[in-house]
């Protein structure tokens, strides 16, 4: 903000804007007062833009803008008498500046240069082809996410068998980390999570059960659910939550910052050092967090069948025995690398998706979570019948 | 000319990062109308002051005074209204990088001004042509900028409500030096046309010659000499300015 006098406090009076026209001899004078600056612009903008341009009788007929009572200045002040000064020309008046001073001609001049420089509009496309544009982007992205995963798990694969040749790439602490960090510290949290889970089904399933005086299948329900079904899917969501977001997050932040493409140049290749070590703890740690969830379901069931059964320790195991079979534990951890490596690979996926943006990041780790998740449930359905339907 | 006026006042600065001490008693005028240049060893504190004066880190002990008004007691409404009249540029820009450039010029618009959308919209493209940024940057991302339009569309948004006051945390860093010699020009007009004042952390030689009116020369802890840069090239009566404005580098800017 440039003021004509520094120093000198103005009375409010005189901060005032203001303006109005005179008709001199040949000559129309804007006489401009007071403080023009942005925070009386949208004022003195729609006063401006009423005032009507005053149209020459004659071509010797001149407009002037007269500063010489402004008290403050700044860019969007001169921009408004810019923007009425160009009115006024466009109308056939030649309209030229008086009363500056040395700091508000350079003002106005350069803004009544910069003016010209038209603004460009962002391309708004109409509603249908906005609607129209955004399927065919969302289903191109199926296509393309599925095409991406497919080449990615091609990449790991050959990551996984360059590494079998040349075990010597292999980074053996980054790996312990991960199994740490993503199994390790895990297994709290998913303990708690299945033995939960497992009273409540066995709960809910004894109330319904009861009328019909089948109450003790509960047990055999809870058995077969547990290893089949919950134990794996439990486990397998919760480090879809855990890791899988914390791989994206964690590579998408070196992304970010180039170091991957620091790593590149160096000869370090990013997939031996950061995309194999986490796979393949994920794959080797999933099983034993499924191990744990069954055995915790189990333990669940077994609170709620001693609190609504009676069951004793030994009935309970006699009942799970009855029916369960190693089969059936099976037919769940099979699940478990698979889900494992679904999770793996799309953590790191779009990790490495992220471009220079937090919001990149934020957006990627979000659908790095949602993909896994619903990968693991669609895979876990397909194993369910291809399992029914070979018999186990 | 008569009796400067000081802009900004600092008194008896002291700040100790745990065991480092950065500064003791550090005193610093700055006066309406000039660019002053900041210069000193890594780790004076050079940035850590920029972040003391505009509030973002409190000093252990001191004052410091902008507009005549102690930055520390403004109750928060006296500190938008203080915000609204410095502009800061940040190294990298700082630009948001989840909003368009004109947008990112558009924010302080929005915060401190009720304006309509279409008078913020030319506002801003005035302001983007004022800093040399061509108007179809405008709805582009800052990730799809340059480094140097990065700095450039920073210095919009830190002059988007023309404050009085602009901090600029090296400005020409990571430029080559035709762009950093654009952006001296550039620092320069803005200075005259919108009578700013200009507090600039710096470290590249040919821009204090270029641009600053004063040097302030931060070492053992404290503001070891201000002065014209011509004047401490003739006179460097302390050991690192003899060492930064006689060196071989220096020569070769002042040349």
């Amino acid at each position: 903000m440039l003021k004509r006098d520094h120093g000198v406090v103005l009375p409010t009076s005189i901060r005032a804007p203001g303006f109005r026209v005179e008709l001199e001899g040949t000559v129309f004078r804007l006489l401009a007062t007071g403080s023009w600056t942005v925070h009386e612009a949208v004022k003195l903008d729609g006063a401006l833009t009423r005032l009507q341009v005053p149209i020459p009788p004659t071509p010797e007929f001149t407009g002037e803008v007269d500063v010489s009572g402004i008290a403050e200045l700044d860019t969007a002040g001169a921009w408004l008498l810019q923007k009425t000064a160009d009115r006024w020309s466009g109308s056939g008046l030649d309209t030229s500046f008086s009363g500056t001073t040395e700091s508000f001609r350079i003002l106005i001049d350069e803004v009544g240069r910069r003016v010209e420089t038209k603004p460009v509009d962002e391309e708004d496309p109409g509603t249908v082809k906005d609607f129209s544009g955004e399927m065919t982007r969302a289903l191109g992205g199926i296509w393309q996410d599925a095409r991406l995963l497919t080449s990615f798990l091609g990449a790991v694969t050959d990551t996984f068998g360059r590494l079998i040749k040349e075990p010597w790439r292999f980074r053996p602490l980054s790996f312990l980390h991960h199994i740490d960090h993503a199994g390790l510290r895990a297994v709290p949290i998913i303990a708690l999570i299945c033995l939960l889970i497992g009273a409540v089904v066995m709960q809910q399933a004894v109330v319904q059960l009861r009328p019909f005086g089948a109450d003790i299948f509960a047990v055999n329900m809870l058995g077969i659910l547990a290893l089949r079904e919950v134990g794996v899917l439990l486990t397998a969501i919760m480090v879809a939550g855990r890791s899988g977001s914390a791989f994206t997050a964690e590579i998408g932040s070196m992304k970010m910052r180039e170091e991957i493409d620091a790593m590149r140049t160096l000869g370090v290749d990013p997939m031996d050092t950061l995309v194999a070590p986490r796979i393949l703890a994920l794959i080797v740690v999933l099983p034993l967090l499924t191990f744990v969830g069954d055995i915790m379901c189990l333990v669940g069931g077994g609170l709620m069948a001693k609190a609504y059964l009676g069951l004793d320790v030994a009935a309970y195991m006699e009942q799970l025995h009855s029916i369960v079979d190693f089969r059936h534990f099976m037919a769940g951890m099979v699940k478990a690398p698979f889900a494992a490596l679904i999770i793996g690979l799309v953590g790191c996926l779009e990790g490495l998706k992220v471009s220079g943006s937090a919001e990149s990041l934020g957006k990627h780790v979000t659908s790095a979570v949602v993909k896994a998740i619903f990968l693991v449930i669609v895979f876990d359905a397909i194993f369910a019948m291809f399992l029914s339907a070979i018999g186990i | 000319m008569a009796e400067r006026e000081i802009i900004i006042s600092v008194r008896g600065l002291a700040k100790r990062f745990g065991s480092q001490q950065i500064w003791t008693n550090l005193n610093l005028d700055v006066y309406r109308g000039e660019i002053l240049g900041i210069v000193g060893g890594s780790g004076q504190g050079k940035s850590v002051l920029l972040r003391v004066i505009t509030g973002l880190v409190e000093p252990d002990a001191g004052t410091v005074e902008v507009f005549g008004r102690d930055v520390r007691e403004l109750t928060p409404e006296e500190t938008v209204l203080m915000e609204a009249r410095w502009g800061v540029l940040f190294q990298d820009g700082a630009l948001f990088s989840s909003l368009s450039v004109l947008q990112n010029i558009q924010v302080p618009m929005r915060e401190h001004l009720d304006l309509p959308q279409s008078m913020m919209d030319e506002l801003a493209f005035l302001k983007l042509a004022m800093v040399g940024l061509k108007p179809d940057s405008a709805h582009k991302n800052p990730s799809e900028l340059s480094g140097g339009m990065r700095k450039r569309a920073g210095l919009a948004r830190a002059l988007a409500l023309d404050p009085e006051i602009v901090f600029l945390d090296e400005p020409t860093a990571g430029l080559d030096p035709i762009g950093a010699s654009d952006f001296d020009n550039l620092i320069r007009k803005l200075q005259q046309t919108l009578g700013l004042t200009v507090y600039m952390v710096t470290h590249d030689l040919d821009t204090i010659f270029r641009v600053c009116d004063r040097v302030a020369v931060l070492a053992d802890q404290t503001v070891v000499r201000t002065g014209a840069p011509e004047s401490l090239v003739k006179h460097p009566d302390h050991p690192w300015i003899k060492e930064y404005f006689c060196g071989e580098r220096a020569r070769a800017a002042f040349a």
